[in-house]
């Protein structure tokens, strides 16, 4: 049987990359990509380099990160830019310059995450006031990080409904199903909400 | 020569060879341009990125190990763009180093922590990264730790261009490491231990197995030297400390292809400190070898001698010293007056074909021929010369092999022929002549009925145009071999299986009496040795007199032992294969009361009343040379030997009492 190898483009990559809003998590994509696949490991800039460019972009994307990181990712984009000894190498290192020119990994460094996607960096919160316990967020939850209980006619004491931060993932799921708009999107660092 | 062309590396100008790498060109003028990857006389690949430099006129900076230079090249070495490259790569390689210099084995001379002092990188910028992988050390010769490899590559390189190819690469990129195949041990893999690879290392990663806490690079004392234990007579770097030696490395040039040594020139070094050394002289009380002083040992020697009146006789081995030799042959006509003297050379060679080879310059043959030498590195038979062809042929040289059985350089080779060998050779002068060359009557006429296969015929092909072909052939081949000499400027090569071989017939140690085989097996009243003389059983003689090193099989039947000073003990020099002189150098001082072989024999001379002088001045390459004329296509007969058997046999103390016993008994162990 005649097995078709994939052989996955770096543009391809990069598209793939653009449909995400942040630059940190392109940046990560890419990367986390590139060195699956098209990353051939003959020269060591490019090689050495990426892979250390994915440990500082994770620890940007969890929060951990300090400005000497961000100016050692920096410098690797730079180096391997110059020193790659291909093409993939260098382009890689140009979109990734590209990507820290819109200042928004120092804004990560800071705690905010622009496009209020990456979810170290967001917060989900059900507003009590609006909340009418209709259950319909603990329904659409696929990972139970909602508790509650349901209001029942006639039966008060009830458990209000919060979100589990440690379970929650982020995705989303809950804002979209609530008929009051009781639940609202945070930014973690301020604690001011955001447009969704 | 090739042409010269002007460069200008860091404003100062020189003038090198066209097709010169840049890092080989500023070297030249004395500056050095960073490298991890590089290794001189091999294609640059481009790895590290540590060697950009930036050239005038050129917008991006260039890679020094693959960019040769042109006319008029102003180089810049040391801007700032590629000085902050070096730096990264070597901080980017440091975030997964061990940061252990202090008790690091190759502290001194490693080339990673060099380059981190240069560019003041004390620890890494970068997060640490640690992989774990487990260490290799399960052989007494080569350690390989993987947590210390920067990746490099050198070692896969050396290993896969001389023919071995054991190592390579696995995995790609960060966390990739180097192994064999299938991630076997050494051992279980066609390694021959020859530490080719230790050589290159430019970190901790390959290591001599026990150099552990055994001192460190600027505390030894480096002395060159030459190996003896086989024909090729390899140059070797001899580590001392504290008048024991450490270690042995391959001592040739950079880049040349004879920069090899196998694993008994460089682990075998142990036996002359072994328990195994003979270091008293001993004779032969009652049925029972007892220690003895020099003057008693002598004096029986020159009275047993001086009651001789006839059938006396000295064999020795053909890995003496020329000095040595120079001595004996001496003895043999003016003291002892015995026309019977002869080597071991006898047993595999004549002594016109050893004195008539042609000097050869390896590194610039670009057709190789081999005849007759079935060369193996796994078995040892003339290791580095197999070694050397192999890197000849993977830097373009063309290759021929003419063996009638199958053998491992055929392998590699572009045309093998395996056919009778003189025949072959018959072939391919018809098929020289066939295609212009000119011969005399005596030639054209002897080959006129010969057949000329298809690959003779393109062995032809590529021997006409070659610029310098070189054949080395057995020393039984060499006349026929000659024979190609008289229609192409090829230069012929005999190799014998011992490293002063040609030296020693040419001070003329052949025998005009009995030869060394009719001396073992006759009947004789005196019979002295020289050397680990590989004789199976004890020779027939009224009195036998052992000069040698180790109390070998053979000592041990003789009336008398002489200690000998082993080949790291001794001073003078040898006629390799090449027909190049090498110095032999005394690295430490002979074992006990031993004593190189000329001074034991001029000792001798003066027991007995008539004292040889020792005169140096008097061998200097006393080459003779003669014209090559036709001689017949025929294999001398009489010149078989097992190749294996009899280095193995002429080497038998050093690899009974080295670690290479191990290489012995891993083997009987897997059978």
């Amino acid at each position: 049987m005649d097995i078709k190898k994939k052989v996955i483009k770096l543009e391809d990559i990069k598209k793939d990359a653009e449909e995400m809003q942040c630059p940190v998590e392109k940046s990560l994509y890419l990367i986390t990509v590139f060195l699956k696949g098209p990353m051939c490991g003959r020269c060591f800039p490019c090689s050495m380099g990426c892979y250390e460019a994915k440990i500082i972009l994770n620890n940007i994307i969890a929060g951990n990160s300090s400005n000497e990181e961000l100016k050692n990712l920096k410098r690797i984009a730079d180096e391997v830019l110059i020193s790659s000894l291909c093409k993939k190498g260098k382009d890689t290192a140009k979109f990734l310059l590209e990507w820290i020119d819109t200042g928004d990994f120092d804004k990560h460094i800071e705690g905010i995450c622009p496009e209020k996607v990456c979810p170290e960096f967001i917060e989900y919160r059900i507003v009590s006031d609006k909340c009418t316990m209709c259950g319909d967020c603990l329904r659409a939850c696929k990972l139970g990080a909602i508790h509650g209980e349901e209001k029942k006619q006639f039966i008060s004491g009830y458990q209000p409904f919060e979100i589990r931060q440690l379970k929650c993932t982020k995705c989303g799921d809950c804002i979209k199903v609530c008929p009051e708009k009781a639940i609202v999107l945070l930014d973690v660092k301020s604690g001011e909400p955001v447009k969704v | 020569m090739s042409k010269k062309v002007n460069v200008t590396i860091d404003g100062k100008e020189t003038q090198v060879p066209e097709g010169t790498n840049l890092i080989d060109a500023a070297e030249s003028v004395g500056v050095h341009i960073p490298n991890l990857c590089y290794l001189k006389g091999m294609r640059g690949i481009g790895a590290c990125r540590m060697c950009l430099v930036e050239i005038e006129g050129m917008k991006a900076p260039m890679i020094g190990c693959t960019t040769k230079v042109k006319e008029g090249m102003a180089v810049n070495t040391k801007t700032e763009q590629v000085e902050e490259v070096r730096k990264f790569v070597i901080d980017l390689i440091l975030s997964m180093h061990p940061l252990d210099c202090m008790t690091c084995t190759k502290a001194g001379v490693c080339n990673l922590q060099k380059y981190a002092y240069d560019f003041e990188i004390k620890e890494s910028n970068f997060n640490r990264k640690k992989f774990g992988y487990p260490v290799d050390e399960a052989n007494p010769f080569i350690k390989r730790d993987p947590d210390y490899c920067v990746l490099c590559g050198r070692c896969v390189r050396v290993c896969k261009e001389q023919g071995t190819n054991v190592l390579e690469f696995m995995g790609r990129g960060v966390g990739s490491k180097i192994g064999t195949a299938m991630d076997k041990p050494l051992q279980e893999s066609e390694c021959t231990f020859c530490g080719s690879c230790v050589d290159v290392c430019p970190v901790n990663a390959l290591l001599e197995a026990d150099r552990w806490r055994k001192g460190r690079e600027w505390e030894y004392t480096t002395h060159n030297s030459v190996c003896l234990s086989c024909g090729n007579g390899c140059d070797i770097t001899v580590s001392e400390l504290d008048g024991s030696v450490v270690k042995i490395n391959a001592g040739a040039d950079d880049g040349s292809a004879e920069k090899y040594i196998c694993a008994t020139g460089r682990f075998g070094f142990e036996s002359a400190m072994s328990d195994a050394r003979i270091t008293t002289p001993l004779k032969r009380v009652d049925g029972k070898l007892q220690e003895t002083t020099w003057k008693e040992a002598l004096e029986i020697v020159a009275d047993k001698i001086k009651a001789a009146k006839d059938n006396t006789g000295i064999i020795s081995t053909g890995n003496i010293l020329n000095q040595d030799a120079f001595v004996l042959s001496k003895f043999a006509s003016d003291v002892m007056k015995t026309k019977n003297v002869d080597t071991t050379v006898s047993l595999y060679s004549d002594a016109d074909s050893l004195k008539h080879s042609d000097t050869v310059d390896i590194d610039n043959a670009d057709a190789i021929v081999l005849v007759g030498l079935n060369t193996s590195q796994k078995d040892r038979v003339l290791p580095a010369l197999d070694a050397a062809v192999r890197k000849r042929a993977s830097r373009g040289a063309k290759l021929i092999v003419i063996n009638p059985q199958e053998s491992a350089a055929g392998a590699a080779a572009t045309v093998n022929i395996q056919a009778d060998e003189a025949s072959s050779l018959a072939g391919l002068s018809k098929a020289l002549i066939d295609a212009g060359c000119k011969a005399d009557k005596d030639l054209s006429s002897a080959v006129s009925g010969s057949t000329v296969s298809e690959e003779i015929a393109k062995a032809a092909e590529l021997l006409k145009g070659a610029q310098s072909p070189v054949i080395f052939c057995s020393p039984s081949l060499f006349n026929a071999a000659q024979n190609i000499s008289l229609l192409l400027k090829t230069k012929v090569a005999a190799v014998p299986f011992e490293a002063n071989a040609r030296g020693v017939v040419t001070l003329g140690l052949t025998t005009e009496g009995k030869t060394y085989q009719e001396m073992v097996s006759g009947t004789m009243y005196i019979l002295y040795a020289i050397g680990e003389v590989p004789v199976e059983k004890r020779p027939r003689a009224n009195f036998l007199v052992a000069q040698t090193s180790y109390l070998t099989d053979f000592a041990k039947e003789a009336d008398v032992v002489l200690p000998a000073a082993s080949y790291l003990e001794s001073k003078g020099t040898i006629t390799n294969y090449l027909g190049k002189n090498k110095t032999v150098n005394r690295i430490i001082e002979p074992a006990g009361d031993s004593k190189q072989h000329k001074d034991i024999i001029i000792e001798l001379s003066k027991a007995m009343g008539s004292p040889i002088r020792d005169l140096a001045a008097k061998i200097k390459g006393a080459k003779e040379i003669s014209k090559p004329s036709f001689s017949p296509f025929e294999k001398k007969k009489g010149l078989d030997v097992n190749a294996s058997e009899l280095t193995d046999s002429l080497n038998a103390s050093v690899l009974k009492n080295s670690k290479l016993v191990w290489l012995k008994e891993a083997k009987e162990a897997t059978v």
